[in-house]
């Protein structure tokens, strides 16, 4: 596909497993591939229900049943007024736990997966492309890039 | 609308200072920065090696624009619970962007959101990049617009209703200035903008705020007790309802507004370009989760900013001065701190929506230039060199466009035509974005639909709602052709655009995809590419 050059011209890159016509390494069906497809997934939609969700439905509740909202709790303070400061929390919290789940759930199951479509490639292309470095280098990214 | 001049002439004339000398020495760091080489990779991504916080603060400030810093707070300050309603909706509306998109998009993408769809529906692509330059065309000039006519309803802050003459030029300097960053720095100049116009954003805004809160010796309770007998409202002020209450309708009209708020955001094509900016979803990730934290902290900073204006300004001065509440974060600066104060945040104001201004005219253009030229008119022969000059070109002319659609519609307000902005992201281009990513039927005949249909269903509704008639406050005050009863078409519109989708891959009875393309996709989706 002439409109599809690989994204990034100085990066190591693989052909995809349907391009070679010799026994294709048929990643999609690999149960690795599986189970990261669901970890993804199955995170993503149920913290975007939670987070979203749980603030459409304060947002409801505050509209169609203000009298629970406005019940004072300290001072000033009412129930709407500190759940809405709880939005802020429900949402740190989530972020920390998508970013926990990624590190430990999806990552290393997606660079399992790299390295061995890499290796299936190389094996095919000859021992003339040794490329496991590079990708060991690229995947410092997450944790080793500077802070500023 | 304006009865007086809000603040004196000195700060004026700081502001006017302070803004040429930030807008000058930025447009220099831009310049330099511009991509030397004709590189189309350097224009649309800039420098692809930042660190996770200098992404982070691009983003922060790509999203905020002058719309969240002075009509946000100035609704919290008139409206109380309802107007913090708003200001969490804008930070909740990150989460659909990081725990959904983000990843996804990034590992897929390249230069716009037109190349993701493109490998997922390779053979129909051209129609469907066709269609997705119209919408992204529609969403980044009505916001661009928003952005510029809030330039002049910050002006009116200071000088009451300006003439034709002031308002021309004020649209015009801000647009020229819009136009320069775009065509000439690109994505890098864009960049140097964002990051400068984010941290004093941060600072501005967290610095007031710890003002405000020193006045009442933080403590939370005695702002809010202030607040609520200087609202005229007394304890309404701390309850639902002061603005959105009473008839359905209106109830209505404010969970369409959230919904597009907290869906519109990650359809908006100049957040959607920055997410691709990061070489590694490593890096992604990390800047997301600073742009989340930085988003938060300002909102509620700008949250603390409208108690204050009515604790320590007092709602009649506010409504006053302006009666959409723009004037509340200057008035409150004028306050606390003087001239001084105020004119930096005027200068702050401007600032914002410049930045955001150029975030959007860049990616009108990227779409335009990559999407239209090189992909559908040129049918992927365009050389480098000849898209850049597209892009260039196509950079001022929206900009052009922009002006002179500002100079018709300045008397409009702001927010409502940000906020349709966002609503029109949500329901033309996401409903695409989520099929394409998570849909494995997905069709072209799909996309098609829910673009167009999305695009049209939302324009209709607004055509025919309050903010074009039958309110004093409409473009046309006079004619009465609102059959729609609410402000912001999301609540209908968004959900048309998903079903259109729906609709339109059930009913495509084209040849299908091959089959391998979506098992592709979906590798270089979860897998990804390297990194």
């Amino acid at each position: 596909m002439p409109e599809f050059p690989p994204r990034r011209e100085d990066s190591p890159t693989f052909p995809l497993p349907h391009v070679e016509h010799t026994q294709p390494f048929r990643i999609s069906s690999h149960p690795e591939f599986r189970s990261l497809r669901r970890a993804q997934r199955r995170f993503g939609i149920r913290a975007t229900i939670l987070s979203v969700g749980g603030f459409l439905l304060y947002v409801l509740v505050s509209f169609f049943a203000p009298a629970v909202m406005n019940q004072p709790l300290f001072g000033r303070l009412t129930v709407g007024l500190t759940l809405g400061l709880g939005q802020f929390a429900v949402m740190g919290v989530t972020a920390w736990c998508y970013v926990r789940h990624m590190r430990t759930r999806v990552d290393p199951l997606a660079h399992g997966l790299r390295v061995r479509m890499r290796e299936d490639e190389s094996r095919r292309a000859g021992p003339a492309a040794p490329r496991s470095e590079a990708g060991r280098f690229f995947q410092q990214g997450a944790r080793g890039s500077r802070a500023w | 609308m304006v009865t007086a001049a809000a603040i004196d002439d000195s700060s004026l004339q700081l502001t006017f200072v302070l803004f040429l000398t930030v807008v000058v020495i930025t447009l220099f760091t831009a310049l330099l920065t511009a991509p030397q080489r004709d590189e189309i990779s350097e224009f649309y991504l800039g420098n692809r090696a930042m660190s996770p916080l200098r992404n982070g603060l691009a983003m922060c400030g790509d999203y905020l624009s002058a719309a969240t810093l002075l009509g946000s707070t100035g609704l919290v300050a008139l409206t109380g619970y309802d107007g913090l309603m708003y200001l969490g909706g804008t930070t909740v509306a990150w989460m659909t962007v990081l725990l959904l998109i983000a990843e996804p998009l990034h590992r897929t993408g390249r230069f716009t959101l037109g190349d993701t769809i493109a490998l997922r529906l390779p053979r129909r692509q051209r129609s469907v990049r066709l269609a997705l330059s119209v919408c992204v065309l529609a969403v980044a000039t009505l916001y661009l617009v928003a952005q510029l006519v809030g330039s002049v309803a910050l002006l009116t802050q200071f000088t009451g209703v300006p003439s034709a003459t002031t308002r021309t030029l004020c649209v015009a300097v801000i647009g020229t200035f819009v136009i320069l960053y775009a065509s000439l720095g690109g994505m890098p100049g864009a960049t140097v903008i964002q990051i400068i116009k984010a941290v004093m954003l941060v600072v501005g805004v967290l610095f007031t705020a710890g003002w405000v809160l020193h006045h009442y010796d933080w403590n939370p309770n005695a702002l809010l007790t202030a607040a609520a007998d200087r609202s005229g409202n007394g304890a309404r002020f701390l309850e639902p309802g002061l603005r959105y209450g009473g008839t359905v309708s209106n109830k209505l009209d404010f969970l369409s507004l959230e919904l597009a708020i907290v869906l519109g955001l990650a359809a908006l094509p100049h957040v959607l370009m920055r997410l691709l900016a990061p070489r590694g979803s490593g890096v992604l990730r990390s800047s997301l989760l600073w742009a989340i934290g930085l988003v938060g902290a300002i909102c509620l900073g700008a949250g603390v900013l409208g108690l204050g204006a009515t604790a320590l300004v007092g709602q009649d001065a506010i409504v006053g001065t302006d009666r959409t509440g723009n004037a509340s974060v200057l008035l409150l600066a004028h306050e606390l701190g003087g001239s001084l104060l105020t004119a930096l945040l005027t200068c702050l104001a401007y600032l914002t929506l410049l930045a955001v201004a150029v975030g959007l005219t860049l990616a009108a253009a990227s779409s335009l230039a990559h999407d239209l030229y090189g992909e559908v008119i040129r049918k992927g022969r365009a050389s480098e060199t000849e898209e850049l000059a597209v892009a260039r070109l196509s950079g001022a002319v929206i900009g052009v466009l922009g002006i002179l659609l500002a100079l018709v519609a300045w008397g409009s307000n702001t927010a409502t035509l940000a906020f349709l902005a966002f609503a029109m992201a949500a329901s033309a281009i996401l409903p695409t974005i989520i099929y394409t990513l998570f849909w494995r039927r997905f069709s072209a005949k799909g996309a098609l639909l829910s673009l167009y249909g999305g695009l049209g269903c939302s324009v209709l509704l607004v055509v025919f709602s309050p903010v074009v008639s039958s309110t004093e406050a409409s473009i046309y005050p006079d004619a009465d052709f609102a059959w729609f009863p609410l402000q912001n078409p999301g609540i209908v519109s968004i959900p048309a655009g998903f079903f259109l989708g729906w609709l339109g891959t059930l009913l495509d009875k084209g040849r299908p995809e091959q089959s391998d393309v979506h098992e592709e996709f979906e590798i270089r989706m979860l897998v990804g590419a390297d990194d």
